[in-house]
């Protein structure tokens, strides 16, 4: 009996420590008592993991720094998931903020509901399909960069199997790898995408041994989703001398020196510019698409290591990159 | 061959955590602190080893974490006889907390892959790796045979009479939560500074409740629980496997849990008749 009151003690604590890896942000407003027309431009993040990740969260975090910096808005941040989504929003609302942006698709629904109890607060998330006046969503095309890395795996892969490692298993995530593996099959019919999850976007050995297990089924291209644990990824690559893509900001730097390119978000303009629509009150609810063709979407090959790939699969690439941009091909993105 | 030094790798954390927490245990007191003293050896093995470019002396710095949260601990449990559950459970949010600030300190507040050097290898072993099977057999052989294990042990099942035979529990207990401690932040450092040599914000998730886990799975005896520790690594690394190979359509979720699957059954089965030890988790409270 004892040890069962024991292991529900270990249990509580675990979850415990689950939710409060964020809200370290101090919060120093200086609140004016009349909800919303306040006088300064008040904008706040939700992110659905820590945004030192180096990856997801890391981006938005940069683009909420970014509208600081250029606009002089006071900015806060904090870590919200499930049921604390909501709470989060009504309290950021209540506080007077202009624009609250929740960076997933799971922040769409609670902005719908929250939404009409604040109607001097624009909610936009990323991904989501739900508009309203005052919510909206920027959905980031970065299956475009992932079919683009998929597509010049396929290319280059000489055992004719690449690899996908995931951290968190969220549809966003899925649908990056649906892209990369359409990527691959069309640079190569036939060829094999192992993909592996760890369930963790911070279990750096996880994502290490998730990736020695690919490239010990024969994979020699490996692309990763694993934000904060991304490191294990590039590691296991090149322990076994296998080559890597980055993925969500620019990892072709890595020390590793594994990283052959990187599909990314370039998070900032678009952030920017939502601001500055939600200021000066242009903003209308909708969905944004954000692809290649307003540069928020990139694949970026890294230029130390071009001499590893054949000119002529680098050529390849940008043809297709090129038939993104013209709107030839499209890339499937999932609806969620 | 190279599969199993792998897993024995990956195994290290969990197991080495485990030796420590045994010994702790079977002097009455229960860590449940284990997680955040291995994330935070793991955080100061990987800032030391870092900015000195020295594993060794990262792994180093990650015993004394471990050792200087095991003193923390045993204020809070020894000297002030607080709820040993309750004071565990500080030291976990503490660590995560403080760690997930000095993280974004040092390395600014998006956060950064590090890349930190990891200890050497001889044939794919290193040091670390070595050492756990030396260090349990050593604990178990400590805690059977000598007199120190023998007053270690009693004063887990019936610390009065240690008390009335004029020995100190307390300072039996302080010194076995500093074995707990250090092994613990080795292990930790273990993870960043020989596994992946890297950081990441709560990197340990949950490694330190396994090693529990691990503790009542090798029925309080050191080399069951690294023994039982290795199953964990085995049972993961087969999971990972079966997942690379597509897994038979199996979800992944159900692969991710077969290890804590399968040591439950273990647990379900085979911990007929096992006790730990009595005084578990009971502070000392001296009459005069």
């Amino acid at each position: 009996m004892r040890a069962f009151t024991l292991i529900g003690t270990a249990m509580a604590a675990l979850i415990l420590a689950g939710c409060t890896g964020g809200a370290k942000e101090p919060t120093s407003t200086t609140e004016t008592p009349t909800t919303g027309q306040t006088a300064d431009f008040k904008v706040a993040l939700l992110t659905p993991g820590p945004v030192s990740d180096a990856g997801w969260s890391a981006m938005a975090y940069d683009g909420l720094k970014a509208i600081e910096r250029d606009m002089g808005a006071e900015i806060n941040n904090q870590e919200a998931k499930d049921t604390q989504i909501k709470d989060a929003m009504r309290s950021y609302a209540q506080k007077g903020y202009r624009l609250v942006f929740g960076h997933g698709f799971e922040y769409n629904e609670p902005a719908i509901e929250v939404a009409k109890d604040f109607p001097n607060t624009i909610f936009v998330s990323s991904s989501g399909g739900q508009t309203a006046d005052n919510v909206g969503a920027f959905r980031f095309y970065l299956e475009q960069g992932f079919y683009l890395a998929g597509y010049m795996a396929g290319l280059s892969s000489k055992s004719g199997k690449v690899a996908t490692i995931g951290g968190d298993d969220v549809p966003s995530i899925r649908s990056t790898f649906k892209a990369f593996k359409a990527g691959a099959e069309a640079a190569k019919p036939g060829i094999t995408v192992i993909e592996v999850f760890t369930g963790s976007g911070q279990d750096i050995a996880k994502a290490k041994q998730a990736t020695l297990g690919a490239i010990s089924e024969g994979a020699d291209f490996v692309i990763h989703q694993a934000n904060a644990a991304a490191q294990g990824v590039f590691d296991a690559c090149k322990e076994r001398g296998v080559w890597a893509f980055g993925a969500n900001l620019n990892q072709n730097d890595n020390p590793s020196g594994v990283v052959v390119a990187s599909a990314t978000i370039v998070a900032g303009p678009a952030f920017l510019n939502l601001a500055k629509s939600v200021k000066d009150g242009t903003f209308k609810g909708g969905i944004a698409l954000m692809g290649m063709d307003q540069g928020a979407i990139d694949f970026v090959v890294n230029p130390a290591l071009q001499d590893k790939l054949s000119p002529e699969v680098v050529t390849a690439v940008e043809e297709t990159r090129a038939k993104i941009l013209s709107g030839e091909l499209t890339v499937a993105k999932d609806e969620f | 061959m190279n599969d199993v030094i792998q897993i024995w790798q990956f195994a290290i954390p969990i197991a080495l955590a485990a030796v420590g927490e045994v010994v702790s245990q079977r002097s009455g007191v229960l860590n449940i602190g284990l997680e955040g003293t291995m994330l935070g050896g793991a955080f100061v093995a990987a800032y030391v080893g870092l900015t000195t470019g020295q594993p060794w002396l990262g792994l180093t710095a990650g015993i004394v974490v471990g050792l200087l949260a095991s003193l923390l601990q045993a204020w809070f449990v020894l000297v002030r006889a607080a709820d040993q559950v309750v004071a565990g459970t500080a030291i976990n949010l503490l660590a995560l907390g403080v760690t997930g600030t000095l993280f974004r300190k040092a390395f600014g507040e998006s956060g950064q892959l590090l890349s930190v050097p990891t200890l050497p290898k001889f044939d794919g072993l290193d040091a670390v790796m070595l050492a756990t099977p030396i260090i349990a057999v050593l604990a178990a052989a400590s805690l059977r045979r000598t007199g120190w294990g023998l007053l270690t042990r009693a004063s887990g099942e019936y610390p009065t009479a240690v008390e009335a035979e004029g020995f100190s529990v307390r300072r039996l207990r302080l010194g076995a939560m500093a074995i707990g401690g250090a092994l613990a932040g080795a292990a930790g450092a273990y993870l960043s500074v020989g596994i992946v040599g890297s950081f990441a914000e709560n990197m340990t998730q949950g490694r330190g409740f396994v090693a529990i886990a691990l503790v009542t799975f090798g029925r309080w005896h050191p080399i069951a629980a690294v023994g039982a520790g290795f199953l964990m690594g085995g049972l993961e690394w087969l999971q990972f496997k079966l997942q690379a190979q597509g897994g038979g359509q199996i979800p992944f979720q159900l692969l991710l849990a077969l290890p804590y699957l399968a040591a439950l059954a273990v647990l379900v089965v085979g911990a007929k008749g096992t006790r730990g030890p009595a005084a578990l988790g009971q502070p000392l409270q001296r009459d005069a």
